[in-house]
Order: structure tokens, then sequence, then C-alpha cells
């Protein structure tokens, strides 16, 4: 009936069918979930940093079971926040039976006790939190920002440390072989530390050590009072030590001079080395030596295969079979590399591998120095200063925002739920300490978590549930940052496939792929991605009463989309020739990206630029930024004139097609014509040309840099250049090597939905 | 350089200096021939001579030319004093003749030094190698005199560094920007290989080039600086790097916690500075200075662990099997004095520390190779320093007294064989006829090596007389002894005995028993049973009569020198300390008949207003009016008698009345520094007087004529020696008593 659409577009939850709807991408993008509570005003954790796959928490086994779909959390805890509430107080309220701290959720009872939202026991209120701190007067506990904000950060009292906080403490890893000293990369990473010591986070009791690696194993002397640095070398590979007690992990105030020297000298030390093999092993078990006793940062740059001393590979990867239905070396060779990071995780050390590699590195093995430590891992395929130059950009701009972001050193992370909920699987880079609390050395701001959760005890009689996730770290003090995230409670199966979050869903089932692909082979990890897509719409389906085609709630009508754009991932596709390192950093960035850049990378953003107006543009710190709608990945929306802006997350492509306006190339390009654009360009935003089409697509591409945790590389790709198969590979609505489009991805689930 | 030398000159005493001509006669001479010999004494007579020595042309000949050869100026011929072989002289001696002879002919050159331009000559390198687990201010007097040598030796020497504690600092001395060193774990121990391998360093290499030479073209990187020696550079070009490296060198920095010690590398390190030098230069004048503040308690040859509680083994823990980790250490360092002395380099030692430091089990790299051992007590102390000093001593020339890679071959003639060599060098394992059956410390070769050997280096030589009753007795030559008449008769034969060459020739066959047996008591009844033997044999006494007993005149000093050996630190080991032994017996094995007799019975002079003279090494020369001056050539100690001790105290000296007791107390001081400065080791120098603690020092030393045990009341001054030492007058009855008497 008219009046019943109606009022289920006013809600949100009308049907459509997804055969008959052929675009599904909103122009604007898709706004997150957000929880719909009963009381509307409780202010609720932004689902930037907190989402649940389901709004609405089904309220038993059987609905949950009944709806088909994924149950899950995706965090994202220590993202970079303009505004955070901080509290410095001497007894942080928590409740006395689940530890669950006090949070906007609780129930007041009167006046001097509250009940806990999580396991509901009733708990006392301390006098100290009656105390209104923006009015210094006594009274209203709901003034508190406890229990006005659900993300909130603690200063620990003295009862939260083990330890007195730890110093910020970094040691650096870095290949010296022929070949990586070759790339140039070495003296990027010099200069970058150099120009960015001071904003390196700390204090004045700053750590700071370097270790060179290739054959043997190099140390440097940097103490205070020491007239020169010194290089110590050690070709003990098998039986590593540390050479020194002390001056190698040295004071940054103290030793500042001499840290500037040796980054001065460094890539000019080790020109002429003629060390082919790398013991990559000894010089972990060096730098863990060196840091185990007060924790902090191993930051591991690998540009070979290391073939020497513990933990020496082989070449694994067949290049043959980069393209085969299930891949074979997706797993570590040898545990050595898991249990280092397990070493360094128990001493309270994040291990961070970047890769620079030109030939198989085994970043499968590799990995898990930094899987299992809370580190994180970066690939940098290829990268040549010289006979690659494009590479040195990103390069560059990761390693900066790496070196200055903020970090949390010894963190942990618990995540409670409402009684009844259970986490039962987590995603990301971590150690798992005990069933609900993960280790995590190092914690920083561009990192996300997901965890599975399972509905053990019915939810009868409770409204909402909730998740609090608690972070508690190091960063000159020791904080506590803590997220609640609160969801209605609903026993009706249609209100939680309505309240189905697909962007949460498809992250959720990313990770889980990856698992499976580990666990078992990836064609069962595609096949059970394209099953899971099935079940949500069967269930979905077997929910309506009367239907038509292949009918979706409107919060899962891109699902199909994003399972396709994950089969034709670098991680997950087949029949595409992709080296056996690309793939696995893929799979990496699946369990650890946070949620928006996980969608970018599975789904890019692409939008016609060749028009851009200031109609609907919006104002940002004084720039107009346009607003071009999202297009379909497809060939379909590529106009012969016109020119596109792909954002996949890591990279900008700009690609112009033939019949571009010579006024427009001349506009934002710079140059007369499209036969003079210069190919290859590269570019951190686009050409300065001084007129208004310029800026407007300049301050579009600024718009998109800011989003980013670093700005990526901007490449412009004419469509007559070879490279633009770069972007034709991310044309995933379109029918590509093997891989359906999108038209015969929803026929085919058409077929599987009962 | 080549020496020959002949008898009759300096540098050289034998035992006997007349053999009976059969071996049965010879075997009763108790006393083996032997000759002690310093092949590079200093002499400034000989002509200098730059070209080949003319050799014999016999296959297994090759004797030298020498004044003793037969030569036949008219048809140009010479003919072989040792194997008879009748030579042509080549043409570029043509023009002799009985007017004109080389002087290889000269009677007068028996010794002859040939300067000989063949090889080029590689400039000496110096390895130091330095415990930095000692005190910082130990270790700042250390560099100094580190700093200090390089100043000392020639400028295109090349120097090298290791440091070592817990582990070992292998430092580059090459400029190549950042300073760099290269550390090995203390705890194991490095093959030759593995160290050549790490440091990038190899035979093949060092073969090739000389250093300073320009890397070879083809080498896998061109512009690659020579790695062969970066470790191991000039003087001249790294002395500033070389002093920056020593400016920050600081103490080991292993924390050490109480009741612990530090943990010292000190056999890695040697290993590694072996295996360095092994893989660079092989066969080439090396000296590995090794500076030692303590024990070894760290990885291979470790002497004693890091447990304070378990103090380092001394002579009684050896005798009882006792010390844990003596025989593993000892084994290591013997492999390390193999190792090192086949590759032509030599070991210094010198130890300053309190305790011990481990030298009675590295003693072999000394020994083995020349090098120096110096036992002192800190490396801040002027006897370390001056003695430091003095290993770079230079002759008037300007060149260092030290040369490397002797090699020392003996040439008889038939009727005298080799029997052994005993000093600082081993045996270079040359066989040949004229080697005996019999052996005496190193024997089996005709030759020996000599790593190191300076001017005051001095071997014994052992012979085997073999030749047969009323055989031909031609004249013998080079190599060792011409026997100008030899005769048969016992009375040539006791006239021909040197007492003093035999009794230190003795001293080192005792403690060469001593070192291999490891027993003591063992050695000095041989001592006694030698001595019983002799003096039957040259004695003149009715048997059975001990008041009959006289000796003949050059036989009178000997069982004087045989007491004292007896009750000296040689033999008698247990107030010292096994290092101490270790030094002395190094020491014993190394110096001229001279030094060493003074070491066996030390040497007295008195100092009074009546004058200056010697005085017998005896209880009875302590007088109250004395000074004494003595000299065991370890120790030079100044004493005064107690009248003089008091005088001093009053401050008589310093009054312009009594300047004749100034200079009386100036006389000694005096006379000691001479024998300080020319001394190497520098002595210890005590001053000490009666009653004070120092008197010690020369109590231990002096004849206990007079004892607790026999002190006669009212006996005419001197001082009672506090000692259950037989007296030498007892013993001499003894003596007498046995000779007379024994069957032995
Ligand atoms: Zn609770
Ligand atoms: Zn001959």
């Amino acid at each position: 009936s008219v009046t019943k659409d109606g009022w289920n577009k006013g809600w949100g939850t009308a049907t459509c069918d997804l055969l008959q709807q052929k675009c599904v991408v909103p122009p604007h993008g898709v706004e997150p979930l957000s929880p719909v509570l009963a009381q509307e005003y409780l202010p609720n954790c932004s689902p930037d940093l907190f989402r649940c796959t389901l709004t609405k928490i089904p309220e038993t086994q059987s609905v949950l079971q009944k709806s088909r779909m994924p149950f899950g959390i995706l965090i994202h805890p220590f993202k970079d926040l303009e505004h955070l509430a901080v509290v410095s107080c001497n007894t942080i309220v928590r409740c006395r039976s689940c530890r669950t701290y006090i949070n906007p959720f609780v129930v007041f009872k009167g006046d001097r006790r509250w009940e806990c939202n999580l396991c509901f026991r009733v708990n006392e209120i301390p006098d100290e939190f009656l105390f209104d701190p923006l009015s210094r007067t006594y009274g209203d506990p709901s003034r508190r920002p406890e229990v006005r904000e659900a993300t909130i950060e603690f200063i620990a009292p003295q009862e939260y440390m083990l330890r007195p906080p730890q110093p910020a403490a970094y040691v650096y890893v870095l290949d010296v072989s022929r070949q990586a000293v070759e790339t140039g990369y070495l003296k990027i990473v010099c200069e970058t530390l150099l120009a960015y010591l001071d904003k390196i986070p700390g204090d004045r009791r700053t750590l700071i050590g370097f270790i060179t690696y290739s054959a043997t194993i190099q140390f440097y002397l940097m103490g205070e009072g020491l007239k020169n640095v010194q290089l110590i070398e050690v070709g003990e590979i098998n039986d590593m030590f540390v050479p020194s007690p002390e001056d190698l992990l040295v004071n940054l105030d103290e030793s500042r001079s001499l840290v500037e020297d040796l980054l001065d000298s460094l890539p000019e030390t080790h020109a002429n080395t003629v060390h082919t093999q790398t013991a990559l092993g000894a010089a972990l078990t060096a730098a863990y030596k060196l840091i185990s006793p007060i924790g902090g940062r191993i930051t591991v740059m690998s540009v070979t295969l290391p073939t020497l001393g513990p933990g020496a590979l082989k070449p694994r990867e067949d290049p043959n079979q980069r393209s085969a239905k299930d891949i074979s070396h997706l797993g570590p060779a040898t545990d050595f590399y898991k249990k280092f990071a397990l070493d360094c995780s128990g001493q309270q050390i994040a291990v961070d591998l970047f890769t620079l590699n030109s030939q198989y590195i085994d970043l499968a093995t590799l990995s898990g120095m930094s899987k299992f430590s809370g580190g994180c891992i970066y690939h940098f395929p290829g990268f040549h200063s010289e006979r690659n130059s494009p590479s040195v950009l990103p390069f560059r701009s990761c390693f900066i925002r790496y070196l200055t972001r903020k970090i949390g050193f010894e963190a942990v992370m618990r995540i409670r739920a409402t009684r009844g909920l259970a986490i039962t699987n987590f995603h990301g880079n971590f150690f798992v300490r005990s069933t609900d609390l993960l280790s995590l050395p190092n914690v920083n701001p561009d990192s996300g978590f997901g965890m599975q959760v399972n509905l053990e005890e019915p939810l009868h009689n409770i409204r909402q549930a909730c998740f609090q996730a608690a972070l508690l770290y190091t960063s000159r003090e020791r904080r506590i940052r803590v997220h609640t995230l609160c969801l209605p409670v609903t026993p009706n199966i249609h209100e939680v496939l309505n309240g189905g979050d697909q962007q949460a869903i498809v992250g959720l089932l990313a990770k889980m792929a990856v698992d499976k692909c580990l666990s078992a082979q990836m064609s069962d990890a595609r096949e059970a991605l394209v099953n899971a897509c099935c079940d949500a719409l069967s269930a979905y389906k077997a929910s309506l009463s009367s239907y038509s085609g292949l009918p979706a709630p409107p919060t899962l009508q891109m699902m199909p989309l994003y399972i396709l754009g994950l089969l034709k991932s670098v991680a997950l596709r087949h029949g595409l020739s992709t080296k056996l390192d690309d793939r696995v950093f893929a799979m990496c960035e699946l369990k650890s990206l946070p949620l928006c850049h996980l969608i970018q990378t599975i789904y890019p953003d692409l939008y016609p630029i060749h028009n851009l107006s200031e109609k609907g543009a919006i104002n940002i710190e004084d720039m107009v930024v346009p607003q071009p709608g999202r297009l379909h990945l497809s060939a379909e929306y590529i106009d012969r004139n016109g020119a596109y802006l792909l954002d996949a997350g890591c990279v900008i492509y700009v690609y112009i097609r033939g019949g571009i306006s010579p006024q427009w190339v001349n506009d934002v390009i710079g140059v007369p014509s499209f036969a003079a654009i210069p190919q290859p360009l590269y570019e951190e935003s686009l050409p300065f040309v001084d007129n208004a089409t310029s800026e407007l697509a300049r301050n579009f591409v600024v718009y998109l840099q800011k989003n980013k945790p670093f700005p990526v590389p901007v490449q412009i790709i004419r469509e007559d250049n070879p490279s633009r198969v770069l972007f034709i590979n991310y044309l995933v609505d379109d029918r590509s090597e093997g891989a359906r489009s999108y038209v015969e991805f929803l026929q085919f689930v058409k077929s599987q939905v009962k | 350089k080549i020496r020959s030398f002949l008898s009759f000159q300096k540098g050289i005493r034998f035992s006997w200096n007349v053999w009976p001509s059969s071996r049965i006669e010879a075997t009763r001479m108790v006393v083996p021939v032997g000759a002690i010999y310093t092949p590079l004494k200093k002499r400034d007579d000989l002509p200098p001579i730059t070209y080949e020595p003319l050799r014999c042309t016999r296959q297994q000949c090759h004797a030298i030319l020498n004044p003793l050869c037969q030569v036949d100026f008219r048809s140009k011929l010479w003919v072989c004093c040792f194997c008879y072989q009748r030579n042509q002289f080549p043409p570029n001696y043509s023009s002799i003749n009985e007017q004109n002879q080389p002087a290889e002919l000269f009677p007068n050159y028996s010794t002859i030094e040939y300067t000989v331009m063949r090889k080029q000559n590689m400039p000496p390198i110096f390895l130091f190698v330095v415990d930095t687990c000692i005190d910082e201010d130990e270790l700042g007097s250390l560099k100094e005199s580190i700093t200090m040598s390089l100043s000392l030796m020639p400028p295109n020497s090349l120097i090298g560094l290791i440091t070592f504690g817990r582990h070992v600092q292998v430092h580059v001395l090459a400029s190549e920007g950042m300073r760099k060193q290269f550390v090995f774990p203390g705890q194991k121990d490095q093959t030759a290989k593995s160290v050549q391998e790490f440091l990038g360093v190899g035979s093949k290499a060092a073969q090739s080039q000389m250093p300073g030479a320009p890397a070879q073209p083809g080498m896998a990187v061109p512009n690659q600086p020579q790695l062969s020696n970066r470790f191991l550079q000039p003087v001249q070009s790294c002395e500033m790097a070389l002093t920056d490296i020593l400016a920050d060198l600081r103490r080991d920095p292993w924390q050490v916690s109480t009741g612990k010690r530090s943990l010292r590398a000190t056999g890695a390190a040697l290993s590694i500075a072996i295996g360095l030098l092994e893989a660079c230069y092989p066969n080439t004048g090396a000296r590995i200075l090794t500076f030692l503040g303590g024990a070894c308690s760290h990885g291979p040859g470790m002497v004693v662990d890091d447990d304070l509680k378990n103090p380092i083994r001394s002579h009684h823990d050896i005798e009882k099997d006792n010390a844990k980790y003596m025989k593993k250490a000892v084994k290591f360092y013997e492999g390390l004095g193999k190792r090192v002395s086949d590759n032509g380099h030599v070991v210094d030692l010198y130890a300053c520390a309190l305790d011990q430091v481990g030298l009675h089990e590295m003693k072999y790299l000394p020994n083995n190779t020349g090098g120096n051992m110096v036992l002192g007590d800190a490396f801040n102390s002027s006897l370390f320093k001056q003695t430091f000093q003095r290993v770079f001593t230079q002759d008037d020339k300007g060149n260092l007294e030290m040369a490397f890679n002797a090699t020392m071959e003996v040439k008889t003639s038939r009727e005298l064989k080799i029997a052994g060599a005993l000093g600082p060098c081993i045996s270079a394992n040359v066989k040949s006829p004229l080697v005996s059956e019999m052996e005496i410390g190193m024997g089996g070769t005709t030759t020996w090596k000599f790593c190191g050997i300076n001017p005051t280096s001095t071997v014994t030589v052992f012979f085997e007389v073999t030749n047969q009753q009323g055989g031909d007795i031609p004249q013998s030559g080079r190599g060792c002894v011409q026997w100008a008449d030899p005769q048969t008769g016992l009375l040539h034969i006791t006239a021909g005995f040197d007492q003093e060459a035999s009794a230190v020739l003795m001293a080192r066959m005792a403690v060469h028993r001593a070192e291999t047996d490891q027993d003591g008591t063992d050695v000095l009844r041989w001592i006694d049973r030698m001595l019983i033997r002799l003096c039957q044999k040259f004695g003149e006494y009715t048997p059975n009569d001990p008041n009959s007993y006289q000796f003949h005149s050059n036989f009178t000093l000997y069982p004087q020198f045989m007491f004292h050996l007896r009750r000296s630190q040689f033999i008698q080991v247990f107030n010292n300390s096994p290092d101490e032994t270790s030094f002395y017996r190094c020491i014993l094995n190394r110096e001229s008949t001279t030094e060493c007799l003074t070491m066996i019975q030390p040497v007295l002079y008195s100092y009074s207003f009546e004058g200056c003279e010697p005085v017998m090494l005896d209880t009875s020369s302590i007088q109250p009016d004395r000074i004494l001056l003595l000299d065991t050539f370890f120790l030079v100690l100044i004493f005064l008698g107690e009248t003089m001790a008091a005088w001093k105290k009053e401050g008589y000296h310093e009054k312009e009345e009594y300047a004749n007791f100034k200079s009386l107390l100036e006389a000694p001081v005096e006379d000691a520094q001479d024998l300080l400065c020319n001394r190497f080791p520098i002595p210890r120098y005590v001053q000490a007087e009666q009653g004070g603690s120092q008197a010690r020092f020369l109590l231990s030393k002096v004849n206990p004529s007079m004892t607790h045990n026999n002190t006669l009341y009212g006996g005419d001054g001197g001082a009672p020696v506090l000692t259950d030492d037989v007296s030498m007058q007892v013993f001499m009855e003894h003596l007498k008593k046995l000779a007379v008497t024994s069957n032995a």
C-alpha cells in the first residue's frame, strides 16, 4: 500500500529490489547507521569509533540465527579525536562486580546509587562523583562528564600502574644489505627521521636506538659524552647478544647531536656494503634484548628476504600460481616470527614492519612479528628512490605519519558486554591475553579491531545491550580511554534485518574471510562470503510476506556490491596475477584497517571531476569543497569526455579520457591539451593552476586527503597510457578476468536466495 | 739477518769448554755439554756485510763459509769444516788471495752478521689487546702508556687495537667515516676461520697485498676500501683515530654485582687477535701486546669463575688437583701458543693486578713466541710504565731493538749431536742426522724459531758427545763449538768446566723438569743427586772421609749456586703464586748467564764509611752500620742497617756537617738506578730498614747462617733470620759427607 510504503520509507525500512534498482551507491556516501535508542538524548559512541554489525540486537539466539547475519563489533579505539573529555580523579567509578566504567547508559537509583548496565549490580556513588567540575558544586551525578560522554578518557590514578609509566622507547631496525641500500630508502628514512625528531611522541625521557643488519648486525654507540657515534658490528648471528649494556638505546635529549650525526652519516656508512644476504632474525633478537627492559616500539625496515641466521627463509612463491583459485603459502613458513612477537608482547614491545621489497620477501611469515605484537605492517613493493620515483612520496608520507602520530605504550584493551553477550573471536594485531583482554604493546590511531560476538543467554527484559571498550595505555602518563556503545534489543527479526549495518557486516566478513584463507582455502573463504550475502538476503526475503526479484532492506542494499568488491580485492581475487606478498599485505589490511578505510579499499569512491561546481559544495576552513556525487565503479559511468577521480584509500587516481575538453585540461592540469599531459604524473595534490576550476579540484583533493591518516599519491592517468589498467582493475561492477559483473553476481545471488 | 758464531767470543758460554773424546766419558760428566747463547748480543766490532753468505754446496750441509774452513787461494776452493766438501768460490770471490781475504775468513770474525737485502721488510705490526675491566684511573694510565708508545714506533708500523671485557671489540683504525668496531661474544672461542670470515680478512688477500698497496683489480666492488687491513693501519695515518678511540675508551660497561668478578674474556680476545694476524699477515713481524688487569673469568681460557668466593688457584690447589679450570685453560692457551708461534707472531703479556691474572696458564704464549712477560701491581706504577717504554728501546741507528721471526740453525761436526734447546723459542722441527736421540728441552730438531728476539734473548742448546773412544777428533766448527785441542784427560776436562754457565744450564733444566713434571720435590732431589754426582766425580777426597773433600778451583762456587737454586723461587714455589712462579721461570729461561746467576744467587753489596764492597749473601752481612744493596734481578732493595736507619730518621743527612752520610745514603740509590735502567722488566725497587716490614725481601734471600735455631749468645752482630732452612754451612757439610760416601 502507498501508506505503508511511505511509512517504511520514512523510517528507512523500504524494501528495494536489487535487480531493479540499478544504482545503490548513495551519491554522498553511506551514512553510518546509528542505533536508535528509546532515550534519544543519550550520547552514544560515535560510529566512527565503535560499530556493531547489528544496530538492533536480537533478543534471543533463535532470532539471531534466523537473521543469518554476522554478529560482531568493529572498533577504532585510538582514533585521533578533535574533542575528547579527559577526567582526572582520585577514584574512577566502576562497577564493583564486573568492573565496568560508569557510563551514560547506567541507571541512577536515587542520589547515591547506580545500576550497572552490563551486569545490573547496584553500586554506591562515591562522594567525589557528586562534584561537578564545571560548576564546582556538589549535587547531581548526571552532570559528570563520565555520564555525559560515551567516549571519555581517564588519567589513571596510581593503582592502575604496575610500574611507573614507561618512557617512549624506539628502536629502528634497518636493512642495510646491498639491495636495500641501493633502493635509496635508507636516505629517506634518515632524512625524514632527522626532520621529524622533534615531533616524535615522547618527553624528556624518550629513548632511541638503531640497529642495522645485513649478513651481520650493527649497533651504534651514541652515549652522552662520546665524541662520535661508533658503529659496533656483530657477526655472531646465531647466538645474538647486545654488545654493550649502555649507549645503544640512548636518551634522545641527551644524545641529540649524536643521533643527528648518525642519521646524517648512516646512508654513507653503508654505501659500499657488499653483503647481499640478511640476518633479520638476529637483528630482531638484538633489538628485543636492547629494548625489553623498558618496552616500546621496534620499527623494522626490510628490503630483502632474510636468508641467514635464526628465522632464515626460502623463496616459496611460484609465480605461475599467482592467479590460481587456491593460493598456497599464505601461512608462515616458520613460527620464529610469531614466537618473537609473543616474546615482545610479553615485554610490552610492539614490532612494526615496513617492507620495501622488489623480490619475494615472504610477508606471510614476516608479518607474524607485527600481527602478534600489536604492531602494524606497511608494504611498499618495488620501492626505489630513483628507478621508481613515484614510490618515494607514499613511503615518505606514510613514514612521517608513522613517526609523528600519537602512540600509546604498554596498552591493554578490554571489551565488556552486557551479560548474555560474549566475545568469541578477535581480529586485528594483538595478542589475546585472556578471554576479553587484548595485549597491545603499542596502540596507534590508525589501527582498527573487530570482534565476533555470541549471544549466550537470551536478553529477556533487557531493553538495551552495551559494549564497553576500555583501553589502558601510557603516553607520558597512564591513561584509560573508554568507549561505550549502547544498542537497543529487539525480539523482532524484521527489525534486526532492517538494522543491519552493511559496512560493519562487510568489514567483519572480510576479517573472517582472511582467517578462513589461512585455516582452509581461499576458495572456501570466497564461497563463505557469497554465502553470507545470500544468507542475509534469504533471511530478509523469508521475513517478507510478499516479494519480487531480489529484495533487500535499504541498510543492506550495498552488501552484494561490497561482497563483489571483496571477491575482486587484491586479497581474495583469483584469475588476476597477484604477487603473494601483495596479497598477504592486502589480507593484513583487511584485518587491521579501521572500518571507514577498509570499506574504501573494498569499494573505492569514484567521482566525476570534469564538471565540479560550487553547487552543493561544503565549506571547510574557508575552503569551498565541491561534492560531486559518487558513481558506481563501472565503465558505464565513465564518459568519454570526462575526468574521474578514484579514491581507493591508499591511492588516488585521476583518470582522464581522450574526449576531455582542452579547457578543463588547461584549467586543472595546466597543459594545453590531453596529449600534453605528462605521463606518468604523480602529485600529492593536483597541479596548482591559478583559476577557479583548478581551485575547486584541488580543494576536493585536499579534502579527500584530510580524511586519511597521511596524504596518498595522486596519480594522473591518461586514458591512452598503459597504466590505465590500474584504474580499470578497480571497476568492480564490470566483468573482469574470470569474475562476474555486478549484474551477473546479483543474478547468481538471486538464484541462491531461497 | 743471519748470524753465525764460534766460541771464544762474547755471547756464548759453554758448560764445558773441553769435552771428552768418548761418549762414555761424556755421560759421566753429569752436567751435559751445552751452550748458553745470546744470538743478537750487541756487537760493535762486526763488519757490515751486505752480501749473501756463501754456503757449502752439499745438499744436507749448507754450512756457511767461516774462518775454520781451509781455503786454497790458488785453485779458489774451500773445504767445508763440517762435511769436508770441496767448494768452488763463485765468480765474485775471484779476486781473493792470501792478502785479500773476505771478512768471513778473518779469525776475529768467527761471529759475523750478514745483512741480506733479498726480501723487502714488512714494517712491524703491533696489535694491542687491552683489558677494560680495570679501574678508570688504571685504564687512564694504560691509555697514556699506549699513546706514548705510538711515538716510539717506526711511523710505518702497523697498529691494531682489540679491547675486551665481557665481549671482545676489534676496532677499525682505517678512516671510514663512522668509527667502527667489531664485537665478538666473549664466551665463545672463535676459530681462525670464523674470525676471518666475520672480519672480512683472509690469508689470500693478505698474501697478495702488502699493507698500503692498492686494492687488487677485479675485486667484487671497485672503490671498496681494502678490508684486509682496516684493523691494522700505519701508525702515521691512524694515530689520530687511535688516540680518539683511546680517549673514548671506558671501563667495560657491564655491571658487576657485589661479590662478583668482572667477566673478562681474555681467552677469546687473544684467540681473535691471533686469528686476525693469522689471516692478514702470517709469518711477518707482529707483536700482540696484551694488557691484563685480572684473570680470565669468561669464555675460553677462563682460569677462575666470576664468584669472588672462589679464589684463583694456588700452588696447593694445583698440587691437590683442585684447580677446577686449570687443565682446560692450559690446553686452550697451549693450543693458542702453538698457533701463534706457527704464524711467527709474538705475544706479550703485561699483567698488572693485585691478584693473579692466569700467567700460569697463559705462559705458553710468551714462552713459545719470545714475547715479554711482565708482572706488576698497577698500570699506573712506574715499574709498568718504564718497563713498557723499554719495549720500544731503539738502537743508535734508531731501529727498534726487537727482531722478528728468527730461526736458529745449529750445525755440528759428526762428533756432536744436538739434544735440544731451552729458551724463548719453539722447535722448527727440522730433522737431520745431527739430531741426537737423547732429548733435553725442545729436541728432535736442529733448528728453532724465535718469533720475537732481542739483544738479550738467550737460548741454551744441549749437545750429546757421540764420538767413539779413540776415534779421530777432527776440528769442528760453525753453529756451536770449536774445541781447538780436544783432550781426553780428566784434568783437562775439569779445567774446562764453566761453573757459572753450568749452574744456569742446570737451573734451566731443573725448571724445565718442574714445568713438565709438575713435581717440585722430585726436581729438588734431582738437583741434589746431580750435585752429589758432580762432586763425586770432580772432587778430591778420601772415600768416607768428609773432611778430606776438596773442590777443584773452578768448582768451588757451583755448590753455592745449587744451594741458592734449591732455596730460590724457581724451585721453592709455595711462597709464591703460580703466576709469580711462571713469571720468574719465564725470565730465567731467556736471560744471559750473568743475569740468570743474579736470579739464582742474588748479589749483595755493602755501603759503609769504609767504602763499597760486595759481601756474602749471608745473615752475617747484615750490620747496623751498613747499607746493603740487594739485587735479585727481579728486585733491587736498599737496606739500611739499624744505625743507618736511626741516623736517617734523625735527619742527619740534611745537616751540612754530615754531608758524608748524605753521600753514603745516595751511593746505593745511584747504583740501584743503574741497575734499574738496564733491566727488562724493570725490577721492583724497595727501600727497607732493619726491623721494617720490607726487610723480609732481604731476609728471605740471605743464607741463614744465623737462625733462631743456632744463634750464639753474644754473637758478633749479624741479624738472625727466622727460618727453618738449613744454612749453607750445614748444606756443604752434608754435601761433602754424601759425596765421599754415596754410591749414587
Ligand atoms: Zn557491572
Ligand atoms: Zn758442508
